[in-house]
């Protein structure tokens, strides 16, 4: 597999029950491409990211991650695949320790304990959090957990990451070792903010979703200095710098 | 329920029953992993225990009491489910709070768990109450639910306490102080229940209606059941109220005065008791003053042998950090 | 003031604490947890009446919470908790049970007195007993032990999750019970009609939690059972071999032959 995208083809998705909240999503993010995903609150990011693991079908169109189409059939390669990182780390951190947390997908792999154990050591590692695998994740600080949720995901070495608002709740400087963190990533990357600040130091690529359709797909470097375009989407233009090298 | 007023056979028995029980519902949950998973049932549990934190007033009582919480989490998660979600939250609160026992932990998931979601719930709730439902009928249906659920969990601890020997009330006057303070503790919960659920319908009515979808042809069935059983206990403890002569019940097994015809009734009481004896293989000691207090001075003296253990230890501790944040 | 919400919380904390400063306890946590119930067994099987049989029991609570390192003295005032409770349903002895019980010093005591305090003094010798094993342990630890003699998974699964949230939602209720106490809302006791609305509020939260963390789980491969890896800190001694079967002793001789006979 080395066509490690996401495809998106004129998705609709509908809550049971509520109104239409993707309207014919079609985009793909490529190989290596770090793409930021921007729009309010309500806006259907979170929705659109649940897709990409198969943990909303869309109920029209469809979404493939490389040559495999997300259905049920594939779910467990597709979740190998595609690693998720939820906006609480509190949903993601639910055993007592963060080695278990970390343990937890590798083990659901049913992979011989040696490996496991080798994968609990590296992700820690990559994310530089080595020293709380002991830890019960309720005593960590919001950026310990951000960290340790990451590793959880890195365990199951996923080629494609998909991460939504990883850098709220965090206060300045865990947003800027996280930042610091992410950048050094070489995965495929789809990241859903609210922070175009984010988005500058990440995502070479931006996409605007406004009301379940995308409206604006392009750099992100010529988008900052549209503040027309910005005021437009109502997305808040940079004030504040995070020093980041 | 505490370990002080349970003798080793009822516990023990207790924690039969209740680890059966359990053992049942891990089996039951198993079948029906497609809607119950572990996430849900662990956040739920979460849920009852945080809310038994925070008290309500109860309306014209001028008291405050708590929710336990069995009815509301069986109308989401089926009875089983919430059996063992309840039961470890009394696991929790006995663990980390030293809230009851730990050997009358058995004896508490049956008072408290077992009797509101596998009794209560299943036999009166449910039959009685399709979602979504009036306001009145909601708090009606709860109060009923919760009240028989009570008053079972109450008929249970006086039946531990008198078979574990170690009250001399007798059982009749012991359940006539425990019905009617649960009577109003269990009111009390029913409104707490009908209030959150009837949020819960107005708010999220389709979590409600997920357990509703289970119920099958044999809901009419459970009702008749129901109802037999529950006439079946309420004319027991009336006709154990009617006897002329109260006192006289055999179950009054601390009549230690006039125990004498204990022998003469093959009740579940003499059972436990003779259980009880066979294992009391005590010397024959008398309580004399000269035992109790030397039993008294060597507790005191070992007292402060162990106070001076422990501070040397944590000076010996404190020492040890000073030194490593010295070599620092 | 601390009311029951902050308590919970305090005392969650603490625990908290205890699991993460004693991940690698001095103590096995099968070994304690079996000489805890063996305590508690032979304990609960002293016939009430045997007082003075029964105060010697005191000394393993001593002897424990000192090899422990844990101050007695803590303990004790912990313990004290349950008298109240007990004293409600003991307190109807001494009336309902009137004959002669221990006759000390000039002074005769009553059966139903006699029985009474040692209701109370059993009452406080296995909250002691209970106390210790939490304190040293920690509830994590615990549920090891649990894993470690068989307890099924699901509910040791059950037990840890409850413990890993349980914490979560008292601090988003007293955030909750803030914003209403803040908008002139009653003060630490809500009536029926504000609480009913306020843990309804909690319960969707729990529910739309319980969502996601099932997700979170999915996405990692969740199959229906929670695998079980370990670092397992805790081995089988010579050590525990030792403990465990020196108190077993200890408690076939306090039950089957008091060390009260010393002082006839």
């Amino acid at each position: 597999m080395s066509h490690h995208y996401i495809q998106f083809s004129d998705v609709h998705y509908s809550y049971p029950g509520g109104g239409e909240v993707l309207k014919g999503i079609t985009f793909r993010v490529t190989h290596g491409e770090k793409v930021a995903l921007l729009g309010l609150n309500g806006a259907g990011k979170s929705t659109l990211l649940l897709h990409t693991n198969g943990l909303l079908m869309p109920t029209q169109g469809e979404v493939n991650v490389g040559d495999v189409p997300v259905i049920k059939k594939t779910l467990p390669l597709i979740r190998q695949t595609v690693g998720m990182v939820f906006q609480d780390s509190d949903d993601q951190l639910f055993m007592p320790t963060v080695a278990e947390d970390v343990a937890f997908g590798p083990m659901n792999m049913r992979l011989p304990k040696e490996e496991v154990d080798r994968r609990v050591r590296v992700s820690l590692a990559a994310v530089g959090a080595e020293e709380l695998a002991s830890r019960s994740p309720a005593t960590l600080s919001g950026g310990e957990k951000k960290r340790a949720a990451i590793a959880t995901v890195l365990s199951m070495e996923p080629s494609i990451l998909v991460m939504d608002e990883p850098t709220s709740g965090l206060d300045a400087t865990g947003q800027r070792q996280l930042v610091a963190l992410l950048k050094r990533f070489t995965h495929t990357c789809l990241i859903a903010t609210h922070d175009l600040a984010v988005a500058t130091l990440l995502c070479p690529r931006s996409v605007i979703l406004k009301e379940g359709r995308i409206v604006w797909d392009g750099r992100t470097a010529n988008l900052i200095n549209d503040l027309e375009t910005l005021r437009h989407f109502g997305i808040l233009p940079i004030d504040t710098e995070i020093g980041c090298d | 329920m505490a370990d002080a007023l349970l003798s080793t056979p009822v516990a023990l028995a207790g924690a039969g029953i209740a680890a059966t029980l359990l053992g049942v519902a891990g089996a039951k949950i198993k079948k029906n992993a497609d809607d119950i998973n572990p996430a849900l049932m662990g956040v739920m549990g979460a849920f009852v225990f945080a809310a038994q934190m925070v008290n309500f007033s109860i309306p014209g009582t001028g008291s405050s009491g708590h929710i336990v919480g069995g009815i509301l989490l069986a109308s989401v998660l089926g009875p089983w489910a919430a059996f063992v979600t309840l039961s470890s939250v009394l696991i929790i609160q006995c663990l980390v709070f030293a809230d009851g026992g730990l050997m009358a932990l058995g004896c508490n998931i049956i008072n408290m768990a077992a009797m509101s979601t596998l009794v209560a719930y299943p036999l009166v709730f449910r039959p009685l109450l399709r979602f979504p439902a009036k306001l009145w009928k909601l708090m009606a249906v709860s109060c009923l639910a919760s009240v028989v659920g009570l008053e079972a969990g109450a008929l249970c601890v006086v039946a531990e306490t008198e078979l574990s020997g170690v009250t001399a009330l007798p059982t009749a006057d012991f359940a006539m102080l425990m019905l009617p303070i649960h009577l109003a503790i269990g009111l009390g919960e029913g409104i707490a229940t009908g209030m959150v659920l009837y949020f819960v319908q107005r708010t999220r009515p389709a979590l409600l209606v997920r357990e509703e979808g289970r119920r099958t042809a044999k809901s009419i069935k459970a009702t008749v059941w129901g109802f037999g059983i529950a006439a079946l206990v309420i004319a027991t403890v009336i006709a154990s109220f009617a006897s002329s002569d109260p006192d006289g019940l055999e179950w009054s097994i601390m009549n230690i005065t006039g125990s004498t015809d204990l022998e003469s009734v093959g009740t579940v009481a003499e059972a436990a008791r003779n259980v009880q004896n066979s294992t009391a293989l005590m010397p024959d000691y008398d309580n004399s003053l000269s035992g109790i207090v030397g039993a008294v001075v060597v507790l005191a003296l070992l007292w402060a042998f162990s106070a001076l253990i422990t501070r040397h230890r944590s000076k010996k501790a404190a020492a040890v950090v000073s030194n490593t944040d010295n070599k620092k | 003031m601390a009311d029951k919400l902050e308590k919970g919380i305090n005392t969650y904390s603490a625990s908290e604490c205890q699991t993460a400063s004693r991940s690698t306890a001095a103590r096995n946590p099968v070994a304690l947890l079996s000489v805890t119930l063996l305590y508690l067994v032979t304990l609960l099987s002293v016939p009430l009446d045997h007082l003075a049989a029964l105060l010697w029991f005191g000394i393993y609570p001593l002897i424990c919470s000192a090899y422990l390192g844990i101050p007695f003295s803590r303990i004790f005032v912990k313990s004290m908790a349950v008298i109240p409770f007990i004293a409600l349903i003991g307190i109807f002895n001494p009336w309902f049970d009137r004959a002669p019980g221990i006759r000390m010093g000039g002074y005769e005591l009553s059966h139903g007195w006699l029985t009474f305090i040692s209701i109370t003094v059993r009452g406080l010798y296995a909250l002691q007993a209970l106390l210790l094993l939490t304190s040293a342990c920690g509830f994590i630890g615990m549920c090891r032990a649990m894993r470690r003699v068989h307890v099924p998974a699901f509910l040791t699964t059950q037990l840890e999750m409850v413990y890993r949230y349980g914490r979560l939602l008292l601090e988003e209720l007293q955030q909750m019970r803030r914003a209403r106490m803040a908008r002139g809302y009653g003060r630490r006791s809500f009536s029926v009609g504000m609480w009913g609305p306020m843990i309804g509020q909690l319960f969707i939260r729990s529910i739309d939690r319980a969502q996601r963390v099932h997700q979170a789980m999915l996405c990692r491969g969740f199959r229906g059972t929670i695998p079980d890896w370990q670092q397992n800190p805790y081995r089988w001694s010579a050590n525990d071999t030792a403990f465990t079967a020196v108190w077993i002793l200890v408690f076939l001789l306090l039950r089957f032959l008091s060390p009260q006979l010393l002082f006839h």
